[in-house]
């Protein structure tokens, strides 16, 4: 059907270059009104409404993959275009990435009961006295997408409430980030907790932020370092292979 | 009806219970590799915009920071998010306060 949603018509005038407008138009064409909403309610963020239209997609009998292919994708495929383009910054794709996952968490659990089972889980925060989370909101956007479970503790995260959410959701991997050389030592202070309360052979910790090296990731102890959060996802997967390797090996 | 259960609208055949409903595994891990090369993109756009604009910029120029800055200008609206009057050839990073 054509594209009748009005708001995502005007949203899809943002995707210019001929083969992408003829790709993601042939695509929305497959959606219907129900989908098309709940592709430009993605796409303007409002996660609320992703959450309820997906909801009752499902309860009036739109199966997973449909909801995921012709909403959720279909509105993240022109949110990924006009960020290229410069029409909208990270704050508009991570509120986006946020509708993604409120629609998301009604997909996941029947993707996992059908098999496609989450990758690992990863806890990730932000460490104490660090207020700024941009860098770690894109390695959860990056990480939910490649599969992973994760539980985000937010910014000015102590060692002790990494230490509980690892517990708490029996994670596999710790995500550290600093923005700020004063805050980097801190990373070093939280991977000491999990050495301290007996915990470290439990987790790998794997840390990131634009003043952290690999080698200061090295010299803290940490198991794995992401420059950024494409190499964080890549991280965390070997991270996942390492403790597996190690559990067999016991 | 398609060979996985589903009718060509993508709607099951009856009512579901969410957590019965017939999932292809093999579509469903299309999709989410489709994703990841959306989000891969996103990343990777991030990473060059991160050189010449503050990330915490949003499209009307409002700073999403929870945290000060002294580009940060607040408005009369006390709901409304501060302007960013920094210029995307300063080095933003240098503005940030530090503190927690």
């Amino acid at each position: 059907m054509p594209i009748v949603n009005e708001g995502l018509l005007s949203e899809f005038e943002w995707v210019t270059k001929p083969g992408e407008r003829k790709h993601i138009g042939d695509a929305l064409e497959l959606a219907d009104e129900l989908m098309q909403e709940i592709a430009y309610k993605l796409i303007i963020g409002k996660h609320l409404e992703v959450d309820r239209l997906t909801k009752e997609a499902l309860e009036s009998g739109y199966t997973a993959n449909h909801i995921l292919d012709h909403g959720l994708l279909n509105g993240m495929a022109i949110v990924g275009v006009k960020f290229r383009d410069n029409v909208i910054f990270v704050p508009e794709v991570l509120v986006a990435a946020r509708a993604m996952k409120a629609g998301m968490a009604h997909i996941e659990p029947i993707l996992s009961a059908s098999g496609v089972e989450p990758i690992g889980t990863v806890i990730m925060g932000t460490v104490k006295g660090d207020l700024h989370d941009i860098g770690k909101n894109l390695c959860i956007m990056m990480l939910r997408g490649a599969g992973f479970v994760v539980h985000d503790l937010g910014v000015d995260t102590s060692p002790e409430e990494f230490a509980d959410a690892v517990v708490e959701h029996g994670a596999q991997v710790i995500g550290m980030s600093a923005l700020l050389t004063t805050t980097m030592p801190n990373m070093g202070r939280t991977i000491s907790y999990f050495e301290d309360i007996g915990m470290r052979d439990e987790v790998r910790v794997m840390v990131g932020g634009a003043p952290v090296t690999r080698d200061f990731a090295d010299e803290m102890g940490a198991d794995g370092y992401g420059e950024n959060a494409v190499e964080c996802v890549d991280t965390a997967h070997e991270l996942l292979q390492l403790l597996k390797e190690l559990g067999s090996s016991r | 009806m398609t060979s996985n259960g589903h009718s060509v609208n993508g709607k099951a055949d009856s009512k579901p219970d969410p957590n019965k409903v017939m999932v292809d595994p093999a579509a469903a891990r299309q999709s989410m590799s489709r994703l990841q090369s959306i989000f891969r993109d996103i990343a990777l756009t991030a990473e060059e915009s991160f050189r010449n604009r503050c990330p915490y910029k949003n499209a009307q120029s409002s700073c999403t920071a929870k945290f000060g800055c002294r580009y940060q200008h607040f408005t009369e609206n006390p709901s409304a998010l501060p302007v960013c009057t920094g210029s995307d050839k300063l080095d933003y990073r240098s503005a940030w306060e530090t503190d927690a």
